[in-house]
């Protein structure tokens, strides 16, 4: 009994997600305390009815003593975890057990994190991320609604069986020939073909990579590119799953969900806007929708079954993606990309991430929301009386840039440009003429306003646009790219569909049980087991983790389980340990994903080892209880020793 | 806030009663339904915001969920929930606190109200608001006056320092509850010194539940400077629930009986661990334990008992006993003024007696007597049995293992049936006058007529989301005869007040051994601590409930007064809060302890704390405590962990019956972190297993 929903504090729902249990389980409770209503209302109306309760609870606890509620467990241990971010409260719920609050949390990271890759900088405004995330239209909320599902069912089922998800490393496919010669192919054959080619329309392929499934065969960056973080490469991995589903996991969703999914509906891309719909849709890998209702009722109420008659999206549409991007014009956590997402064989993807023209826009939208934040917080601090030798407001510089931003603007939205010039004028007024209130807490509200306003101009521009006036890479160029990289590959695709040996960022026998695969484990109830054993090692490690510990020990039943986490440099001396952070209970997941603990980590250890360049390892084993800790912890030092050899080809 | 004004460290930092059914309306005021809000100086729309909006989101989610709501975190606290019909009682603390030690604090809370006063709502119909406020106010107070840190993870039973103590004297206090409890009437009993547990013959949560009033009474006089240098006596009705009383009331063959399905139990139900049903000292692993169970240890295998049982002396006048009670209680058919008894609950006792039909205590008392004769248990007439060899029969119980497990379940059926029965008897008696005729099951059905009313006549989905129906409780008594410090303490059957000769004669087996004991355990003064070991421990052992640190827990230094570590300071402090609850204490009281916390003061900034606000090591040794026992109550399967930070590695360890926590100091040298097999931290085990044995705690 799963359920995963995000409503506003006007108790709007705003997202929504639950599997088939819960859902009926709503609908008996409905039934009962509803019996006299005529025809069931929607059941987007029944679960936020039937939450409302807690989120108006939640806003009135802020309000009255800043502070939330984070969790509820009840006595049949269902347990209900909340996170508020900014004004969307997000609620995860599970009542059989199989997770964890701190999966439930980390689902909810996990959920942000792809509306961030979704919307970008809009996430950054909780109304338009509101008008965003529920659009008045009923067939677009379906769509948006129902792609941000099947993304989430993605994930659950990634989670549940991959490994790279567990514990959230990018997993490479070592064959250190075959890799060197893709990332020379990708190089020198295909992105240098398309950023030639006059089809490409002013985009310009930045990244392109290979995927195996989950797994990295290749990955190439141009030169110029920023570095692709690992948070965004999983969430695009992802993405591609979700598109193009592995066939052990489909397998896996139509047994594990029959229930929940029409398996015919399954293969049915999903509809997604073409021309004429003012869509929300950014983009095409939504063809998965699994979490349909089969409850005749609620097709009729969520007039679902009128959406699958529209027609298949063009393949060759980008998905507009927002990824992180730090380049010589400067910073930017959520920057535009096209991402094209192209199947070799089943299995076996090609993307390419392309710049799209335009996009300095974002950096410097992105730059004035910061300028701004941070002088909204310095005057909100109280900015007039502090004598403290604070950096002067960069009030000149924000003001010189804004204006020169304003004039080469060029949005065809002419309503929303002369928005921000009134507002804009309006701060300046506020701020910098000699009558007015200049630089204090009157400026509050002009701040807020402004960036409203900037968030819109990057809705206008990045969000709504991509799938209007569609620009992408010609559909000729994309076949022409796919072809030559299967000429390439071909002879190598059934080697790499069964050689399943992984490394990479992460070492591991292959855990991904199922009953189509023989892993190195083997299969079957035993197998099973372990896995579940894995699974909730890595869990406890993290946890321990939170809380300060670098090293664990558990004598768990049969077995003996360890966890080691250390710092080296790059020469592969071993660094001391330092005592990591505390973390409170409602702090975002360690993990990589939605949040990369490890990158903050690493920063923080680097204060403590100026100038060096530090890395961090991690080990996880799985011993016989009978075996002598002692011999344990010889194989564990032994491991430790071997394991990262073969890892040191380049990934990136 | 007015939390900051006061002395003691409240982990507890909200705790409150609400009754749902005062709050129907659209118009009701929530603070109707507040029964009671602590801490009591909160201000009423902050009370209102809190128990309103707790109760309300918890009535949400359980519809939701179909159950009631257990425990709800906020960011920066956390609140265990017990909802009971229409009660709703929520616990609040630091995040920081295990789940299953704050839910361990909140039904230890109700579970003491509901000792003291009955069934709640009963307790709320016939007194006024404020005089339980009292209660509840003095039951928290407890709660949060354990010494150290480590209490606030483990709430364990205080116990006197037994390496301190001459065992005879441990052996002499198990004799005097073994000789009280020849009076049928006396179901088991406890004594306690300076607020602090010498022997019992109780399970481990009926001995806190005990100790609470004791320590109360104690603390009263040490904070008046008063030694009570007369022996009293004072009796108080006391409620035990059914399985309690069952527990009490089973004969002693059921121990070793109990003992052989301990593992099984203690395996299938983690949660119920220290309940009643494992408690068994006599198979419980740990020597250090010997304190504790000296009764039951002694009625069943104690060698040493039985030589002095053997000799005869203590026989011949509990057979008489057996023999003269039957004819008094014939006699006494009709009831007899109670003692005086202490306190405000004078009329309730009276008025069990008016219940009390004639020849109920007969009936009581023989069909006790006949219980033990069915099981075959060496029973009272029989000193030849009683005194026989108790080692050997034990080992043939041994042997017939097999035997006695397949005869258990029926045993205990037809325990629980006669028991059942006498229960009803007794509740019929207990509930006819409070609530004049609602039956036997009176304080279920209430309960029941309330969740009619709510549920509207509707049968919602979500029915146990109200919350499961307290059990009916029992009327009882308890007796307790006050030697200065020492006290003894007996729940005794109601009746018992009423029987001035059982009353008699209980007092007069008692008095001259209470006095020697009492004076023995006067004159043992508080051993000096042994030179640091380089190393910290905590052990707790789940089946008696108590814990042994690296700090032993000294006796208090009841009658020197002597301010001696930072101990006895965290324990100042306690009384003082309870002086704040309770405002109603006379001034001089409150001028002694301003003294005393000056005193405190003084000695706590000289000396270097072991606890509490201790070093950085003795904090990351509570922190991975209070780690690793959540862990472990979370893993059934989980045995043993090392957990490591930069600063200092723990090792815990557990088993059904014990959890043992070990930190080396001084042990972490420079390390990377890399896995090592010369790492001091994995030869914690090692260490602990042979550092920890002179403690008398066996990891082997």
């Amino acid at each position: 009994m799963k359920c995963l929903l995000v409503a506003s504090e006007s108790v709007d729902l705003l997202f929504y997600w639950t599997d088939r249990e819960f859902e009926q389980n709503l609908q008996e409770q409905y039934g009962v305390t509803h019996e006299e209503g005529h025809k069931p209302p929607a059941f987007e109306d029944r679960i936020s009815t039937q939450f409302a309760p807690i989120i108006i609870s939640c806003s009135s606890m802020i309000d009255k003593i800043d502070d939330c509620y984070t969790s509820f467990t009840t006595e049949n241990n269902h347990i209900y975890v909340l996170h508020q971010f900014d004004e969307c409260l997000y609620i995860a719920v599970n009542g059989d057990g199989d997770e964890k609050d701190e999966d439930l949390r980390r689902k909810i990271y996990v959920m942000k994190k792809l509306m961030e890759v979704h919307f970008g900088v809009v996430t950054l405004s909780s109304t338009h991320l509101r008008k965003e995330l529920r659009p008045q239209d009923t067939d677009q909320r379906n769509r948006l609604w129902k792609k941000l599902q099947g993304l989430l069912g993605t994930y659950n089922q990634l989670r549940e069986q991959d490994q790279s998800f567990l514990v959230e490393a990018v997993e490479r496919l070592i064959h250190p020939t075959l890799c060197e010669q893709c990332i020379e192919f990708l190089e020198r054959r295909l992105v240098h073909q398309i950023n030639n080619s006059v089809e490409r329309a002013g985009e310009e392929v930045l990244h392109a990579f290979i995927l195996v499934h989950t797994k990295l065969l290749a990955f190439y960056s141009s030169r110029n590119a920023s570095t692709l973080t690992s948070s965004d490469l999983l969430a695009l991995i992802l993405m591609v799953q979700n598109r193009y589903p592995s066939s052990e996991l489909e397998d896996q969703l139509s047994e594990h969900e029959e229930n929940t999914l029409v398996p015919e509906v399954f293969y049915t891309p999903e509809p997604s806007p073409t021309s004429g719909a003012s869509g929300a849709s950014s983009g095409e890998e939504s063809q998965t929708p699994i979490f349909q209702f089969v409850d005749p009722d609620i097709q009729m109420a969520e007039d679902s079954l009128h959406t699958l008659e529209v027609p298949p999206p063009d393949p060759a549409n980008p998905s507009r993606v927002f990824l992180e991007a730090t380049i010589k014009e400067g910073f930017c956590p959520m920057m535009p990309h096209n991402m094209y997402s192209l199947q070799l064989w089943p299995g076996i993807t090609l993307v390419l991430l392309t710049k799209i023209p335009n996009s300095q826009v974002a950096i410097s939208v992105y730059y004035f929301l910061d300028t701004l934040a941070s002088l909204e917080k310095r005057l909100s601090e109280g900015v007039e009386g502090s004598s403290a030798p604070r950096s002067p407001l960069p009030l000149h510089d924000l003001r010189s840039k804004m204006d020169k931003f304003i004039r080469a603007l060029s949005v065809s939205d002419a309503q929303l440009v002369s928005q921000l010039q009134s507002t804009w004028a309006e701060f300046k007024h506020k701020a910098f003429s000699r009558g007015g209130p200049g630089v204090s807490k009157e400026l509050l509200p002009c701040c807020r306003n402004m960036k409203m306003q900037l968030c819109g101009l990057f809705r206008q521009c990045f969000v709504l646009k991509s799938t209007e006036n569609l620009q992408r890479l010609a559909p000729s160029l994309q076949e022409r790219s796919l072809a030559l990289v299967q000429e390439k590959l071909v002879d190598w695709k059934d080697f790499l569909l069964v050689k399943n040996r992984t490394a990479g960022q992460m070492i591991a026998p292959s855990f991904n049980v199922t009953d189509h695969s023989t892993s190195e484990l083997g299969k079957g109830p035993l197998a099973h087991f372990i896995k579940s054993k894995v699974w909730s090692l890595v869990g406890t490690a993290r946890h321990y983790m939170q809380k300060g510990y670098s090293t664990a020990t558990f004598r768990d039943g049969d077995y003996y389980f360890c966890y080691f986490l250390w710092f080296e440099n790059e020469t592969g001396y071993k660094l001391d340990v330092i005592d990591l952070p505390l973390l409170p209970d409602d702090s975002a997941p360690i993990g990589m994903l939605a949040w990369d603990y490890y990158r903050k980590l690493l920063r923080y250890y680097s204060k403590y080892h100026n100038g060096e360049v530090v890395k961090c390892y991690e080990l996880l084993t799985m011993h016989l209880g009978v075996i002598p800790s002692d011999y344990v912890l010889q194989h564990c030092c032994q491991l430790a020793r071997k394991l990262w050899e073969p890892s040191r080809i380049p990934l990136l | 806030m007015a939390e900051a004004a006061t002395p003691d460290p409240r982990w507890c930092c909200y705790f409150f009663l609400y009754d749902g059914s005062k709050v129907k309306e659209e118009g009701d005021p929530t603070s109707a339904g507040i029964c009671y809000f602590y801490p009591t100086e909160t201000a009423a729309d902050q009370q209102d915001l809190l128990c309103g909006q707790l109760a309300g989101v918890c009535r949400c989610v359980s519809e939701l969920s179909c159950s009631p709501v257990r425990l709800l975190r906020l960011r920066r606290r956390k609140f265990a929930v017990c909802t009971r019909g229409d009660f709703l009682w929520a616990l609040g603390c630091a995040v920081d606190i295990p789940d299953i030690s704050i839910h361990g604090f909140l039904e230890q809370l109700i579970g003491l109200f509901c000792f003291y006063n009955g069934p709640v709502r009963e307790s709320y119909q016939l007194r006024s608001k404020e005089e339980l406020a009292a209660q509840w106010g003095k039951y928290l107070s407890h709660l949060q006056g354990g010494a150290t840190e480590l209490h606030h993870i483990f709430s364990s039973l205080r116990t006197i320092d037994s390496t301190h103590i001459d065992p005879l004297l441990l052996l002499k206090a198990a004799l005097i509850l073994q000789a009280c409890q020849r009076c049928p009437l006396v179901l088991a009993g406890c004594i306690l010194y300076c607020g602090r547990v010498v022997s019992t013959q109780m399970p481990p949560d009926l001995t806190a539940k005990v100790l609470v009033h004791e320590t109360e009474a104690y603390s009263q006089d040490l904070a008046n400077g008063v030694t009570p240098t007369e022996s009293n006596v004072t009796s108080i009705p006391v409620f035990l629930t059914p399985s309690e009383l069952h527990a009490l009331r089973c004969p002693p063959v059921d121990w070793a009986c109990r003992s052989h399905c301990l593992p099984l139990q203690a395996n299938h139900t983690k949660k119920s661990r220290l309940s009643r049903e494992h408690y068994d000292p006599c198979f419980s692993p740990s020597p250090s334990l010997s304190v504790f169970g000296d009764a039951p240890f002694s009625q069943d295998h104690s060698g040493s008992c039985d030589q002095v049982l053997a000799n005869g002396t203590l026989q011949p006048s509990m057979q008489e006993r057996s023999g003269a009670q039957e004819q008094d209680e014939e006699i006494l058919g009709a009831p007899l003024p109670a003692p005086p008894l202490k306190g405000e609950n004078g009329e309730d006792c009276e008025s069990h007696d008016n219940g009390h039909q004639g020849g109920g205590g007969d009936s009581d008392g023989s069909k006790r007597q006949d219980g033990c004769g069915e099981q075959g248990q060496p029973a009272n007439e029989e000193p030849g049995n009683q005194t026989g060899p108790q080692g050997p029969r034990q080992r043939s119980d041994e042997e017939q293992l097999e035997k006695i497990d397949r005869q258990e379940p029926n045993d205990n059926k037809g325990g629980s049936e006669e028991d059942g029965g006498r229960k009803g008897e007794e509740m019929g008696r207990n509930t006819e006058h409070r609530l004049s005729g609602t039956g036997v099951r009176g304080v279920c059905s209430e309960e029941s007529q309330n969740n009619e009313r709510i549920q509207g006549g509707k049968t919602p989905p979500y029915t146990p989301a109200l919350g499961a129906l307290p059990p009916p409780l029992v009327a009882m008594a308890l007796y307790q005869h006050r030697v200065r410090g020492l006290v003894l303490a007996l729940l005794v059957e109601p009746n018992f007040q009423s029987d001035a000769a059982a009353m008699e004669e209980v007092h007069y087996s008692s008095l001259a051994s209470l006095n020697g004991l009492e004076a023995h355990l006067r004159s043992t003064t508080a051993g000096t601590p042994g030179p640091p070991g380089g190393y910290t421990f905590a052990h707790h052992d789940c089946l008696q409930n108590t814990l042994t640190s690296e700090n032993p827990v000294r006796p208090l230094a009841c009658v020197t007064m002597r301010v001696s570590s930072r101990l006895t300071v965290t324990c100042a402090a306690a009384a003082v809060s309870r002086v704040a609850c309770a405002l109603r204490r006379p001034r001089a009281l409150t001028s002694a302890l301003t003294s005393l916390i000056a005193a405190a003061a003084r000695v706590s900034a000289r000396s270097q704390p072991v606890w509490g606000a201790g070093g950085p090591l003795e904090r990351s040794f509570v922190r991975a405590t209070s780690l690793l026992h959540s862990h472990f109550s979370q893993a059934v399967t989980l045995q043993e962990a090392i957990v490591r930070n930069a600063g200092s590695a723990v090792y815990g360890t557990r088993s059904t019956a014990q959890e043992t926590y070990f930190l080396q100091q001084g042990a972490t040298v420079r390390n990377s972190g890399v896995p090592n097999p010369q790492d001091s931290a994995f030869s914690l085990p090692s260490k602990a297993r042979h550092r920890l044995l002179k403690h008398g705690v066996n990891l082997l």
